[in-house]
């Protein structure tokens, strides 16, 4: 397909970096693997750069990819939940940011124990802002199936800070 | 928990997730990489090229030897064949003069 859309390689990874590493850090959990990742999935972007119609579609594009490739890497490394905070807390997480409450890394710290499934539509939801409808075409699933996963998984979420979140919950109230 | 805290919850989770900034090093790392990799695939290319021109020319090297021997055989075969036509005219030479002497014998006989 012809297009007018001359993208620059560089200024592509400047724009979507924080982007695509976030995904693969929060599907992921592990810092490490997450850049691995995140240059992967870039490197395949400059591969295919050519069939990029948009900035809309690159950011798609992308998105996909790195939630795609996330779900590979968990597949192949077979990461339990449970150990992902590790990680999270040492290299991704508050790296000197006063912007990440103690609710925050908490809540992040829960939503990396969450099924894989659930986790991706919520970051697709929470972190990308996306509509159920765009994460069911960025994860390739039927719309029923990503608003199932959105509602039992922020059920599963919100069970679980009020179990273990009861002192902010205090605060807050 | 009512609407409110619902929302106040989605709330709380969306700044949760915010995005992070990239490691400082990883736009360096991409860029280097590509860099690599371009290299790489012209360095393969230069070597595929590299590769198949040396096939060509020992195909053409052996192609040239198999004509060689075959020209070679031929051209024993011919000389061979100049050789034989020698011998067989050498030796009709031979024939006919025993046969002219042996006529001459006889007709001395005869008289």
């Amino acid at each position: 397909m012809a297009h007018d859309w001359h993208p620059d390689f560089e200024q592509l990874v400047d724009e979507h970096q924080s982007m695509v590493f976030s995904l693969a850090a929060r599907m992921t959990g592990d810092r490490g693997l997450a850049e691995e990742i995140a240059q992967d999935v870039f490197l395949e972007l400059d591969r295919h750069l050519g069939r990029m119609e948009s900035a809309a579609h690159t950011c798609y594009w992308l998105r996909r990819v790195a939630m795609s490739r996330s779900a590979d890497a968990l597949r192949r490394r077979r990461v339990r939940c449970t150990d992902l905070w590790i990680e999270i807390e040492e290299g991704h997480g508050a790296r000197g940011e006063d912007k990440d409450s103690p609710l925050g890394a908490r809540l992040e710290q829960m939503l990396a124990t969450l099924p894989e499934p659930q986790r991706a539509a919520l970051v697709l939801r929470y972190q990308e802002d996306l509509t159920p409808e765009e994460i069911a075409k960025t994860l390739d699933a039927p719309l029923a199936t990503v608003k199932s996963q959105l509602q039992r998984g922020l059920k599963l979420l919100r069970a679980k800070a009020q179990s273990h979140l009861k002192e902010f919950v205090r605060a807050k109230g | 928990m009512g609407q409110e805290s619902i929302d106040e919850f989605e709330r709380d989770l969306r700044q949760a997730l915010e995005r992070r900034p990239a490691p400082p090093g990883l736009k360096r790392k991409v860029m280097a990489e590509k860099s690599r990799r371009r290299t790489q695939r012209l360095h393969n290319r230069t070597v595929i090229w590299q590769r198949l021109a040396a096939s060509l020319a020992l195909a053409a090297v052996v192609g040239g030897g198999f004509a060689w021997r075959e020209r070679e055989q031929e051209r024993k075969g011919e000389e061979a064949r100049r050789q034989v036509m020698i011998a067989l005219r050498i030796t009709g030479h031979a024939l006919n003069q025993m046969k002219t002497q042996l006529a001459a014998h006889h007709r001395a006989n005869g008289e």
